[in-house]
């Protein structure tokens, strides 16, 4: 008996039909011309980059046209004996059930020319006997030595799989798999796999066994700067408002008020003279709507705060930027925080004089500086009853 | 705790503790004065400047009405420190809980720089002095009455504070240096008085500061401790604007507001008055008040003051490309 868990999960939800496989209807398409006009052509290759979805391709060709299938890895290319014994004969007879046959040769560009002589050759006379298709699977055709079989045969590439269709994906499984991994870490995993929806099951699969909240929390911080980054790049970079500037900031797992900080500390990286000025102009505006928004709770001033964040800070620029652009991390509340720890010793002082002398705190902090001379009267000091720590802070 | 009483600070230590030491507001004092004897006052609002007598005036009034006991009968609150509601409304609530001690019906809170108090604040504060009129009455102090909410307002007696004169103050530095045995000369009050805008206590604040140098006060004494005791210039971060350098600007500016701890609408109140003194033409200075006073308004209106006053120097910064031009051109 087959123990379901023990299944890589890449394996488990390969896709079975045309209909389930996302983000390469061309390469469908293609592939529905080349079954049409069959025999014309006897092989169809499939190249492009791993985990972009060619052997799930293969097998929902055998599903839509219900053929069983006869795989061949590379290693089995070993040698002309090989083949003629297994492609040979299967080739050209119809199957026990008299269902049509689909041969599947994998990976193709791993045939060495040197190891293993007259593969080539053995599997272009494969294609003139055989009566069933061939699908051929390669990450790179255009090397010299498949000259003579791309011209046999109906080439389709399959591209890198956009992230969020990997998304997608990951979202499907984690629900059927009734595993719970946030949205930031799910994008995050869509992200790196750079289009290998393999990868990125796997990953997800990796993750789920995983009961580590730090690892978790790590994938999903480094996603969370990624994602502003490529924010940031976005409003900087293009002049054009479309819609997608205008939902610049929804991938961007993060406050907003953190994206204002963002956008604030990176401005003048990209933007001077009078371009700096606009930006800052609509930041500021932003930051105005945001003040309402807190004064009068009236919420949908969130639209003109999100859009003046966006497309108010990109629109200042007439063309499109080029070039690559190093952001910082906002500095700002790092500074203050510092400069709190810092000045803790003075706020305790100020606090003490403050009850003594019946101002606010914040008054005292403002004449601080006057009150540093008066406090060096060490009889005033002991009566405001100063620690060492406070003493040692004024004399500094 | 008794250190108020004794301090060897002197805004504490020669704080009028009569109605009759008091100089200035004669008119209000002789109307509180009148309110205090007759053992029921009402709530009251005192607004006007700084280091002009609020506060001390509410001093007195707990300390004529009770006398040694007033410590037990009086809680101090100050709006801008506690701006919550809640901490306010709860601190209320236990001092009021109990009756006061001696003959007076009530205890007096003080509710010192009122305005800082945010709307929602003030309208939850309108409910609290009502709940505990009967134990309780408040004096509230603010610069401005028009930050305090109508019904506040109608629920007190409003004096309005003056900034005291000259002649006044003059009153009060001569009692100090007659107590503490310095000599003053006229130029040096003079410096005194000018650096210190009429706030009284600022006035008393530079006096000590001065005297703990020599008791000998000349106007070049005061003129140094003035110095020593001036915040960093907002003019350096101005001119790194004007120059073109946003960023060093804006790092500065930080820098000041953090190491100062002044908030976003003192620079640009010292912003405002700066821009008089650049180096620019007068038509530039025009415009670039009007940009500050458009900033003033967003920094009002927004809520991070820094995000508003960096758009400020930024605006400054196109301001001092076009100075250029313009010069340019009339040297043509």
């Amino acid at each position: 008996m087959i123990n379901m868990d023990n299944i890589p999960w890449c394996e488990k939800y390969r896709t079975k039909s045309f209909e389930d496989i996302q983000g390469q209807e061309l390469a469908v398409d293609k592939v529905r011309f080349f079954l049409r006009s069959f025999p014309k052509k006897k092989a169809v290759i499939l190249h492009g980059a791993p985990g972009t979805g060619k052997t799930s391709l293969a097998y929902a060709i055998a599903y839509e046209t219900d053929s069983e299938i006869l795989e061949l890895n590379a290693s089995d290319l070993r040698n002309k004996e090989k083949i003629a014994a297994i492609i040979g004969p299967a080739s050209r007879q119809k199957s026990l059930f008299n269902k049509s046959k689909i041969i599947l040769v994998d990976e193709v560009d791993g045939v060495s020319a040197i190891k293993d002589r007259g593969g080539l050759g053995e599997l272009l006379s494969l294609l003139e006997k055989s009566a069933f298709p061939v699908i051929i699977t390669a990450n790179d055709i255009w090397q010299k030595k498949f000259n003579l079989l791309r011209q046999k045969s109906e080439v389709v590439g399959l591209k890198e799989v956009d992230y969020k269709i990997i998304l997608g994906i990951l979202n499907e499984v984690c629900e059927k798999e009734n595993c719970a991994v946030s949205g930031d870490i799910l994008t995050s995993i869509s992200i790196r796999a750079r289009g290998d929806i393999r990868a990125a099951i796997n990953d997800l699969q990796i993750l789920s066994k995983m009961d580590s909240p730090e690892l978790m929390k790590e994938v999903g911080e480094r996603n969370k700067e990624q994602s502003i980054f490529s924010a940031l790049q976005f409003v900087f970079k293009n002049s054009k408002i479309d819609d997608a500037m205008i939902k610049v900031f929804d991938e961007v797992n993060m406050p907003l008020d953190e994206i204002f900080l963002w956008i604030e500390e990176n401005i003048p990286l990209e933007y001077s003279g009078a371009e700096l000025v606009k930006a800052y102009d609509a930041l500021s505006l932003a930051d105005v709507f945001r003040g309402r928004i807190q004064r009068q709770r009236y919420w949908r001033f969130m639209v003109y705060e999100y859009f003046l964040l966006g497309a108010g800070v990109a629109s200042v620029k007439k063309y499109n930027r080029a070039g690559w652009t190093g952001y910082k991390k906002p500095s700002r509340i790092l500074k203050i925080w510092l400069q709190n720890q810092r000045a803790m010793k003075k706020k305790t002082i100020c606090i003490k004089y403050a009850k003594v002398c019946h101002i606010s705190i914040k008054t005292a902090m403002k004449d601080f500086l006057l009150l540093k001379i008066i406090l060096e009267n060490s009889k005033i000091r002991e009566q405001m009853r100063l620690s060492s720590e406070e003493i040692d802070y004024l004399e500094k | 705790m008794s250190v108020g009483f004794d301090s060897e600070v002197w805004t504490e230590k020669y704080r009028p503790k009569k109605f009759e030491d008091m100089v200035g507001q004669v008119e209000i004092i002789k109307r509180v004065k009148a309110l205090t004897n007759s053992l029921n006052i009402p709530h009251l609002l005192f607004a006007g400047p700084a280091g002009t007598g609020k506060s001390t005036l509410a001093l007195i009034i707990v300390k004529t009405l009770f006398g040694e006991s007033w410590r037990e009968n009086y809680l101090e609150l100050n709006a801008s420190d506690e701006r919550g509601i809640d901490v306010i409304r709860q601190k209320v609530k236990d001092f009021a809980r109990t009756k006061a001690i001696g003959d007076v019906p009530f205890k007096i809170i003080f509710l010192d720089e009122a305005d800082a108090l945010t709307r929602e604040a003030q309208q939850a504060l309108r409910r609290t002095m009502e709940n505990y009129t009967s134990t309780c009455r408040f004096v509230m102090s603010c610069n401005y009455s028009s930050k305090i909410l109508d019904p506040i307002q109608s629920r007190a007696v409003v004096f309005r504070f003056q900034l005291l004169e000259k002649k006044d103050i003059k009153r009060r530095v001569d009692l100090i240096s007659d107590g503490e045995g310095l000599s003053i000369t006229a130029d040096a009050f003079d410096v005194l008085y000018e650096a210190s805008e009429g706030d009284c206590r600022r006035v008393i604040n530079l006096l000590q500061a001065t005297a703990s140098i020599s008791p000998n006060i000349t106007p070049d004494l005061v003129n140094t401790i003035v110095s020593k005791a001036k915040p960093s210039d907002i003019k350096i971060v101005l001119d790194y604007a004007l120059s073109g350098d946003f960023v060093s600007s804006r790092e500065k500016l930080l820098d000041i507001m953090l190491k100062e701890s002044i908030s976003g609408q003192d620079v640009i109140k010292a912003i405002q008055k700066e821009v008089w003194n650049l180096p620019i033409d007068n038509s530039l200075k025009v415009k670039l008040t009007e940009k500050t006073g458009e900033a003033e308004f967003r920094l009002v209106e927004g809520s991070d003051e820094f995000i508003q006053l960096e758009a400020l120097l930024a605006g400054f910064i196109l301001a001092g490309e076009g100075g250029i031009k313009e010069k340019k051109i009339g040297d043509i």
